[in-house]
C-alpha cells in the first residue's frame, strides 16, 4: 500500500504535493493513486513512440506531465517533462532517438511507483 | 454586514475545463474551499455547462490541450458571444508559448502546471473575479443604458475631479429639457420617446466632442452639459433641434437653460439647478428655445424660495385672508346677488400684498397648495355658516380645487367633513374646477368630479376655454355651471370674433342645461354686451372687486 513514507523513499516530493492540497494527506494519496491507477496514458505513450507519431506522443506526454507534476511524482515527472519539452514545437519531425530513453525511464518509474 | 461585504462574501461558481481527471479533481479540491465548482472535460462540454447555467458562472479555468475542442478554439468561440465574453478566463498551462496566443484571445491570467500553492491559485481567482465584477458595476452605473451618456451620479463625480479651467477661461452649464415629455410619450408612444431621448443625447455628444465638455442624462428627459464657455448657444440649440426634427415630428420641442461662468464657490449641482430654472421659465413660451440665467431670474428664485419657506407660518399666523367676489344673476330686470367666489389674499408682514398669481402656481408646483386650499375651504365654509347665523341668508360660496387636490384619495371625505363640521347645506359649498385640470387626467377627473357631484356638491367648470375640452368630453362632464374665461370678455368690445366666441360658449352652456357665468366684467359696456348675448351670471369689477367678509355683508343686505 502506498504511504507518505513509501512515496518519500521512492523520491516523490511529498511535501510539495501535500502543500498543493492544503496538507490533506488522504486526498493527496487518493490523487497519487488516481494517477498511478491509470496505465492507459503510458500505454498510449509507448504506442505513439513505437509508431513514431511525434504529435500523439507529445500530447500524451504533455497530459502526463501535468498530472504527475501536480502530485509531485518527481521520478516520473522529470523524464516526462524533458521528453515533452524536447518534442514541443517539433511534432512535425520524427521523434529524436536520444529522447527514447526518457520514455523508458518514465515507464520504468511508473511501474516502480505502482508497486510501492 | 454592508452590501459590499455581502456581495464579496457570497459564493461564486467557477467552471474548471480540463481533460485530465487528476488535475480536475485537484483544482476542484483547492477551489472548493471558497467556490462552487463545475467541471467540463473539454471545450464542447464547457459550452454545454455554460448554456445550462446562464449568468451563474463567475470564472472559467481553462486547459489548452484537450480533445474535441481545445482551449484556443473555446476562447475563439467565447469572443464571438457577448454573454460568454463577459466571463473572465484563467488559462491552465504548462506551456509558456501558449500564453501570448491566449492573451490575445482574451484570457486574463495564467495558472501554470504543476500548480502553484493553493493560496496563490485562490488569490488569483479571487482577484480576477473582483476586478471583472467591479469593472462591470462601474460600466453599469457610469453610463445611462438608453442614451450612453454619463449617469447623473458619475457626471457630478467626474466634474468634481476636473482640474479648474486655465486662467482666463470659463465654463458654463446648460440644461436641456424636452418640453411636455410625458405628453410626447403618451401621444407618440414610448418607443418614439426613447428615440427622442437618444437623438438629444447624440446631439449632446456632438456638442461635447466639438470642444471641451461633459454631458449626462440628469433625469428622465433632462440633460446637463458642463462645457467651455461659448457664445453661440442658439446654434447649439438649433443643432439639437435638427436632431429632434430628423425623427419626423415637427411639434416636439426642447428647452435650453444656460448658466454662464460656473465658479468654485458653489457645488456644480447648484449651477445645474439654476440652468434648469432658466429653461423652466419658457415652459409655455413657444417663441424661445434658449434662456440665459441672469440676476433677475436669481432674484425671482430667491423670492419664490422665500414664499415657499414662509407659507406654513403664514397659515399659522393667518396672513392669508379670504376675500369674496360677488356673482350677480342678471337674467331679471335688476341684477340679484347670486353667490360669491372665495379668493385668497396674502398680506405678508414684510413683503406686503402678494398677488395670488405669484404664489398659487408656485404652491401648485410643489404640492403646498393642498394645505392652502384646505385653509381657504374651512374659512369659506365657516363664513357661509356665520352669514346664515347672523344674517339669516345662505350665500353660496365657491372655492377653487387645484389639480393637485385630485391626487388625494380622501378628497371627497375632506370636503364632506368641512360641510358637516360647519352645518351648511352641501349645495351652498360650490366647487370650482378648472377646465385644464380635466384635460390632464380626464378619466380620473371625470370619476372624482362625478362622485363629488353625486355626494351633493355643485361643480362649476372654471376658466372654460383655457383647456382643450372636446365636445364629446363636455357632454360627459358632470357640471352645474360653465364659467367663461375673462380673456374672451376682454376681446368682446374690440372684436366681433370674441363676441361670437362668448355667444358660442353661452349656447354651449344652454345645450348642457347649465348657467353660463362670465367673470372679469369690468364696465358698463361689457355688462350690457353680456346681457345682450344672454349671459346668466356676471362676476367682475363692474359689480365689485373681491372684498373681505365684513365689506361683503352690505351686498348681502342689499340682496
Amino acid at each position: 500500500m502506498i504511504t507518505l513514507e513509501s512515496l518519500r523513499a521512492y523520491g516523490a516530493n511529498v511535501d510539495e504535493g501535500l502543500a498543493r492540497v492544503m496538507n490533506k494527506e488522504d486526498f493527496y494519496l487518493r490523487m497519487v493513486n488516481m494517477v498511478l491507477g491509470d496505465a492507459s496514458k503510458f500505454d498510449q505513450l509507448k504506442a505513439a513512440v513505437e509508431a513514431g507519431d511525434a504529435k500523439a506522443a507529445f500530447e500524451v506526454a504533455h497530459a502526463l506531465k501535468g498530472a504527475t507534476g501536480n502530485v509531485s511524482l518527481t521520478p516520473i515527472y522529470r523524464p516526462i517533462c524533458e521528453f515533452s519539452d524536447t518534442l514541443k514545437g517539433h511534432t512535425d519531425q520524427p521523434i529524436p532517438p536520444q529522447c527514447l530513453p526518457l520514455v523508458d525511464e518514465a515507464v520504468k518509474q511508473f511501474e516502480i511507483a505502482r508497486n510501492l | 454586514m454592508n452590501t459590499d461585504a455581502l456581495i464579496r462574501s457570497s459564493r461564486r461558481t467557477v467552471l474548471v475545463v480540463e481533460d485530465e481527471a487528476t488535475n480536475r479533481e485537484l483544482l476542484g479540491y483547492i477551489l472548493g474551499e471558497s467556490y462552487d465548482v463545475l467541471t467540463a472535460v473539454d471545450g464542447v462540454e464547457a459550452l454545454e455547462v455554460l448554456a445550462g447555467h446562464p449568468g451563474q458562472i463567475a470564472m472559467i479555468l481553462l486547459d489548452i490541450l484537450m480533445p474535441r475542442m481545445n482551449g484556443i478554439e473555446f476562447l475563439k468561440r467565447r469572443q464571438q458571444d457577448d454573454t460568454l465574453s463577459r466571463i473572465p478566463v484563467i488559462v491552465l498551462t504548462s506551456d509558456k508559448d501558449a500564453e501570448l496566443e491566449t492573451l490575445k484571445l482574451g484570457a486574463l491570467d495564467f495558472i501554470t502546471k504543476p500548480y502553484d500553492m493553493p493560496e496563490i491559485i485562490l488569490a488569483r481567482v479571487r482577484r480576477i473575479i473582483e476586478f471583472v465584477e467591479d469593472r462591470q458595476i462601474i460600466q453599469d452605473v457610469e453610463r445611462d443604458e438608453l442614451t450612453g451618456l454619463y449617469t447623473r451620479g458619475f457626471f457630478f463625480e467626474y466634474c468634481r475631479r476636473l482640474p479648474a479651467p486655465p486662467r482666463g477661461e470659463r465654463r458654463d452649464v446648460i440644461a436641456v429639457d424636452v418640453d411636455h415629455f410625458r405628453l410626447v410619450n403618451e401621444v407618440y408612444g414610448k418607443g418614439f420617446g426613447d428615440r427622442l431621448l437618444c437623438a438629444v443625447a447624440d446631439g449632446i455628444h456632438d456638442v461635447v466632442h466639438a470642444g471641451f465638455g461633459i454631458g449626462c442624462r440628469g433625469d428622465v428627459d433632462l440633460f446637463y452639459v458642463l462645457l467651455n464657455q461659448r457664445r453661440d448657444y442658439e446654434a447649439v440649440y438649433d443643432a439639437l433641434m435638427r436632431r429632434v426634427h430628423q425623427l419626423g415630428q415637427s411639434n416636439v420641442r426642447l428647452r435650453m437653460g444656460v448658466y454662464q461662468g460656473v465658479e468654485n464657490t458653489r457645488p456644480l449641482e447648484w449651477y445645474c439647478v439654476a440652468a434648469k430654472a432658466a429653461c423652466d421659465t419658457i415652459r409655455a413660451n413657444y417663441t424661445r428655445g434658449v434662456v440665459l440665467y441672469d440676476d433677475k431670474l436669481h432674484e425671482r428664485e430667491l423670492y419664490n424660495e422665500r414664499l415657499i419657506a414662509d407659507m406654513e407660518s403664514a397659515i399659522a399666523q393667518r396672513q392669508f385672508t379670504v376675500y369674496y367676489q360677488p356673482k350677480y344673476d342678471i337674467r331679471g330686470e335688476t341684477p340679484k346677488l347670486y353667490a360669491a367666489e372665495a379668493l385668497v389674499r396674502w398680506i405678508h408682514p414684510e413683503l406686503g400684498f402678494i398677488s395670488p398669481g405669484a404664489f398659487i402656481p408656485l404652491f401648485e408646483e410643489n404640492g403646498l397648495i393642498a394645505k392652502l386650499d384646505d385653509y381657504v375651504w374651512r374659512q369659506a365654509a365657516g363664513q357661509i355658516r356665520d352669514w346664515r347665523d347672523r344674517l339669516g341668508v345662505t350665500v353660496p360660496v365657491s372655492v377653487n380645487l387645484s389639480r393637485m387636490d385630485f391626487y388625494d384619495p380622501r378628497l371627497k371625505e375632506r370636503l364632506l367633513d368641512i360641510v358637516k363640521e360647519n352645518g351648511i347645506p352641501i349645495e351652498s359649498f360650490v366647487l370650482e374646477v378648472t377646465e385644464s385640470a380635466y384635460s390632464q387626467n380626464m378619466d380620473q377627473m371625470l370619476k372624482t368630479v362625478g362622485e363629488l357631484r353625486q355626494a351633493g356638491f355643485h361643480i362649476e367648470m372654471d376658466d372654460f376655454g383655457s383647456g382643450y375640452s372636446s365636445l364629446n368630453m363636455l357632454c360627459l362632464m358632470p357640471i352645474d355651471a360653465l364659467k367663461i374665461d375673462m380673456k374672451f370678455v376682454r376681446n368682446v368690445a374690440s372684436s366681433s370674433t370674441g363676441y361670437r366666441m362668448v355667444e358660442l360658449v353661452i349656447e354651449m352652456a344652454r345645450a348642457l342645461g347649465v348657467p353660463a357665468i362670465v367673470e372679469g366684467v369690468e364696465d358698463e359696456a361689457q355688462y350690457r354686451l353680456m346681457k345682450q348675448v344672454g349671459c346668466d351670471i356676471i362676476q367682475g369689477y363692474y359689480f365689485s372687486r373681491p372684498v373681505d367678509a365684513a365689506s361683503f355683508e352690505p351686498l348681502i343686505a342689499g340682496k
